[in-house]
């Protein structure tokens, strides 16, 4: 099935730096990721959820470190360690009366505390840690490859069923309380596949910079959209513009896929400030 | 529900108290309003009149009983409730526009597909209840605090409710704002027969347009008709010794 893909990408988009399989897998993967980190960001910034992102993509140090001790694959802790943290914050934000910003910290610090801890104590795991916190989307596996397509197609379809009431959610709960939306179900169904996001999403981009790929592109759609499904149109373009020139950039220039393809995602955004007043003319 | 046989509502609450952070809001509360009529609170800033709006509407938790009777059962569910607070919280820059938000309800069809023409004329006829059809392409962020008020008033009738919850409406914006707001609902409430409970200062307003007035300041401190409960003794005892009706400009309060 992938190899009709390549030979497919072999005809159609006939650049040198996509002739190494490498680098097809890659851009298929990137294709995965962007899209669902931007579908998912226009709602994290209309949420303010960016820090609630960090905290998850943070306690990957702790899922990876676990898996590696455990001896299990450790894209599976890091998953489900991530989910476990933002149910956790999720469940007790909803619960307290501390600020959302101090219960997140809390758990943000615990997860890397935890997640180090246990790293220096076996000091041989911190090798592997490297590929956590940049990224390797050019290591992606066929399996992994399956695992951000299958997360594409939950968050789209996801999204394609709540984003109308997710975003009167974002802009007011109570209001949307009073019409009968199920605040609290929609805001652990959120946190749930927003952890999911995050975690599946540290493959190609790395730990550090994986809230970026969810924030930046909204932010740049915020700024150039008129409505709100401008915003998702917007963001769309502005994650896969800058997935696809990122890959190629970084290919060209022999740097990091991930954190290339956030600094292009970061110049789209600085451009549509003029483009904006030049729109608004 | 039947909101054909049973529209009217009307609210009885039973010794509701709410407690935040250790300090009481409100305390042992029995009132009514009455099914197809404006009720008005009326109380000085910090009196817990919005927390009683909230607490009527489901929003935060409370101790007692509010029981929602229609002409043949009383009960504790919750009738359809319209609530209108005074400001919204949200965030200026989003980019949505008024028909964008009076659509997030009408359509299950995301919104980066267009909208719906039913959900399109759906809040067209939301804003025409509300006298602001001009305002449907207008960004949300970009409304004034009246204009914006009108909005949400329009979102709250298109739930189609059994009650409407209004804090303060217009603060703010002209002298005349609240007046004529507070008219235009008292017409769509004759029309539509829900029953209106609103939080007001302009005690001129209300002694103008409320059938029946509750005096709150932690606890009820009277209710009756504007006639009975808006006496100058009853008026320096809410608001202290110097005041009298007239009208307040003041700012968005919390009341």
């Amino acid at each position: 099935m992938v190899d009709i893909i390549y030979s497919g990408m072999d005809k159609l988009l006939p650049f040198q730096w996509l002739a190494p399989v490498f680098m097809k897998k890659a851009l298929l993967a990137l294709l995965c990721v962007a899209p669902a980190c931007a579908a998912m960001g226009v709602l994290v910034v209309n949420f303010r959820m960016a820090f609630f992102s960090d905290a998850v993509s943070h306690s990957a140090f702790t899922g990876v470190a676990l898996g590696l001790m455990l001896a299990v694959n450790p894209m599976i802790t890091l998953v489900l360690f991530g989910v476990l943290v933002g149910l956790g914050i999720t469940r007790l934000r909803s619960g307290s009366e501390l600020p959302s910003d101090t219960v997140i910290g809390v758990f943000f610090s615990a997860a890397v505390a935890l997640g180090i801890v246990i790293m220096s104590h076996r000091r041989s795991l911190g090798r592997y840690l490297e590929a956590f916190l940049y990224g390797d989307v050019l290591a992606v596996s066929r399996g992994e490859l399956a695992g951000m397509f299958a997360l594409l197609v939950i968050v789209l379809a996801f999204v394609g069923y709540s984003y109308n009431e997710l975003f009167l959610i974002g802009l007011n709960e109570d209001l949307a309380r009073t019409r009968g939306t199920r605040v609290r179900l929609y805001n652990y169904a959120f946190s749930v596949l927003l952890a999911l996001v995050v975690t599946v999403s540290i493959r190609a981009i790395g730990i550090l910079l994986v809230t970026a790929m969810l924030i930046v592109p909204a932010a740049t759609a915020r700024s150039l959209a008129r409505s709100a499904g401008g915003m998702f149109w917007y963001a769309l373009a502005a994650a896969v513009i800058s997935a696809v020139a990122g890959l190629a950039a970084s290919f060209h220039f022999d740097t990091a896929t991930g954190a290339t393809v956030i600094l292009i995602a970061a110049i789209l955004f600085a451009l549509s400030y003029p483009a904006n007043i030049i729109l608004r003319r | 529900m039947n909101h054909q046989n049973e529209h009217t509502h009307h609210i009885e609450l039973h010794d509701v108290s709410v407690k935040r952070g250790g300090s009481v809001i409100l305390e042992n509360v029995n009132a009514e309003m009455h099914c197809g009529e404006v009720t008005a609170l009326i109380g000085p800033n910090g009196a817990g009149k919005s927390t009683l709006l909230k607490a009527i509407a489901g929003l935060i938790a409370y101790s007692g009983v509010i029981h929602f009777c229609t002409e043949n059962t009383c009960g504790s569910g919750r009738p359809q409730i319209g609530y209108v607070p005074q400001y919204l919280d949200f965030d200026h820059g989003i980019p949505i526009t008024v028909l964008d938000f009076l659509s997030m309800k009408e359509q299950r069809r995301p919104l980066w597909f267009g909208h719906r023409r039913n959900a399109a004329s759906a809040a067209k006829e939301g804003l025409e209840w509300a006298g602001a059809t001009h305002l449907m392409k207008r960004p949300l962020g970009g409304l004034s605090g009246g204009e914006m008020q009108r909005v949400m008033l329009a979102f709250a009738l298109l739930g189609k409710p059994d009650v409407i919850l209004m804090d303060e409406p217009v603060s703010g914006v002209d002298a005349s704002g609240e007046e004529i707001f507070i008219e235009l609902l008292h017409k769509l409430q004759a029309e539509k027969h829900f029953t209106v409970t609103l939080v007001s200062h302009d005690l001129s307003v209300v002694s103008a347009h409320a059938d029946h007035v509750i005096c709150l300041n932690r606890t009820v401190r009277g209710q009756g008709s504007a006639g009975e409960v808006l006496t100058p003794e009853n008026i320096s005892l809410l608001y202290g010794v110097h005041s009298a009706i007239h009208h307040h400009p003041g700012a968005h309060n919390h009341g």
